[in-house]
């Protein structure tokens, strides 16, 4: 979790630049617009090799293949971002371990959802990290807690560089939740998703068509990031 | 249900994603506010005679507020994005609001000094900002949906660009129904309208723009 420590401090610098954040944006130093200059200038003219961010420079081209409808791709991407957003969670959820796990999944549904706002010319990790670190305010903010938002202000880490691959165990169940979609799309996202048939065999199986099932599909799923959301454990 | 669960149902049968979510939500939504603000203007206030249609008057207003609107649709869209840069969007509105201005100033410069007072205050100087206020409402509410389908991580920003477009809308409609001619007119109190509507949208954006 601390392998960011070790990077020189400029990369680091230039790492933090790259989220525009409100959060983020109060540098007493006033580094950061200098800083995120140099972070984008190091995007466009480096090469990837010459990157120290290997992760984003591994994921990137995974990450446009998926964005062009390659789902193998997308799972790998979702399972690489899953184990950085892990780690970065923790860090700023150290009082609440048991709340990483359901910020990890509402993150990614959260990404998952809003896929289409990535903006190419950005590093994914960036993108990711800004929904990460909405989510954790608004879970901050539904809780009425205020404490952990300034440290989270000037850390390393946001590019997602530590890893954390043990999934502890989320204590909210998605599929509980599921149960609470209305009937079409429950059954869009059971037959779909988690029996594994076609968008074709589920049509069949349903007497609706192809496109009803993506719909469904899709509506169920913002409805679950809203019931997430109204939900609230405690 | 484990990470790795949810990963394979969000990743099964997934496909491309969604191309310029942002255009495909906030082009309807400032349509649907434009249309709604233009009938809504011309029932409550009656249009302006055709024959001014053959001045300027009309078209500076519809030009100006048309310009911003695409400037501040531009910014709704950067802001919908996480972690994007807004690029020239606040320069491009702001350049526009400047060019405005640049032309009430030498509309009157050009004015006779005994009547410059009169150019700007115009006869609906107080009534103006308020009824685009009152016309943008509409597209507020469809600029709020919008953006809150996207992704805003700023969302007192968001709401403020929202309002700027929608105030934007509320102004090109309230332009049939606004007699007033002069440019110093339109660059003072349209101006302040439609920065009114921006700051309603500012206000409300962080309670309303949740996702």
């Amino acid at each position: 979790m601390q392998a960011s420590a070790t990077l020189p401090l400029s990369s680091a610098h230039a790492f933090v630049g790259t989220i525009r954040e409100p959060l983020a944006g109060r540098d007493p130093e006033g580094r950061r617009g200098q800083a995120s200059g140099i972070a984008r200038t190091a995007c466009r003219e480096m090469p990837a090799d010459a990157h120290p961010d290997d992760f984003e420079s591994s994921l990137k081209p995974l990450w446009l293949r998926a964005q062009a409808g390659d789902d193998a791709a997308y799972r790998r991407c979702l399972t690489l971002l899953a184990a950085r957003l892990r780690a970065y969670l923790r860090r700023r959820l150290s009082a609440f371990p048991d709340e990483v796990e359901d910020l990890v999944q509402e993150t990614l549904l959260a990404m998952h959802l809003q896929r289409g706002t990535y903006d190419p010319a950005l590093p994914v990790s960036a993108w990711a990290v800004a929904i990460a670190r909405h989510k954790l305010v608004d879970h901050w903010r539904r809780r009425g807690r205020r404490e952990g938002l300034h440290d989270a202000i000037d850390d390393v880490d946001e590019q997602l560089l530590a890893v954390d691959a043990d999934d502890g165990g989320a204590r909210r169940d998605l599929e509980t939740l599921l149960q609470d979609l209305p009937p079409a799309q429950q059954q869009a996202i059971v037959l779909t998703k988690l029996e594994g048939l076609s968008v074709a065999e589920a049509a069949q199986r349903t007497g609706a068509s192809a496109s009803a099932i993506k719909v469904q599909v899709h509506r169920g799923l913002k409805r679950l990031a809203a019931l997430v959301r109204r939900e609230d454990p405690r | 249900m484990k990470t790795d669960t949810l990963i394979e149902l969000l990743a099964r049968d997934a496909g491309a994603a969604p191309r310029a979510p942002a255009a495909r939500r906030l082009w309807p939504a400032a349509l649907i506010g434009l249309l709604v603000s233009a009938c809504a203007a011309i029932a409550v206030f009656g249009a302006i005679p055709a024959a001014l249609y053959a001045t300027p008057a009309p078209w500076t207003k519809l030009a100006y507020a048309g310009t911003l609107a695409l400037a501040a649709g531009w910014l709704s869209a950067r802001l919908s994005r996480p972690a994007a840069p807004l690029a020239g969007a606040p320069r491009a509105g702001a350049a526009v609001v400047l060019a405005m201005a640049a032309l009430g100033a030498a509309s009157l410069a050009a004015e006779p000094a005994g009547s410059r007072v009169a150019a700007l205050l115009g006869h609906s100087w107080w009534s103006c900002p308020v009824s685009v206020l009152a016309l943008s409402l509409p597209a507020l509410a469809a600029a709020l949906w919008a953006v809150r389908g996207l992704a805003p991580t700023r969302p007192r920003a968001a709401g403020f660009a929202a309002g700027l477009l929608a105030g934007s809308v509320g102004a090109c409609g309230y332009a049939l129904s606004c007699p007033e001619v002069s440019p110093a007119f339109v660059a003072v109190w349209y101006t302040l309208g439609i920065a009114l509507t921006g700051a309603l949208g500012a206000a409300l954006g962080p309670r309303v723009l949740r996702w």
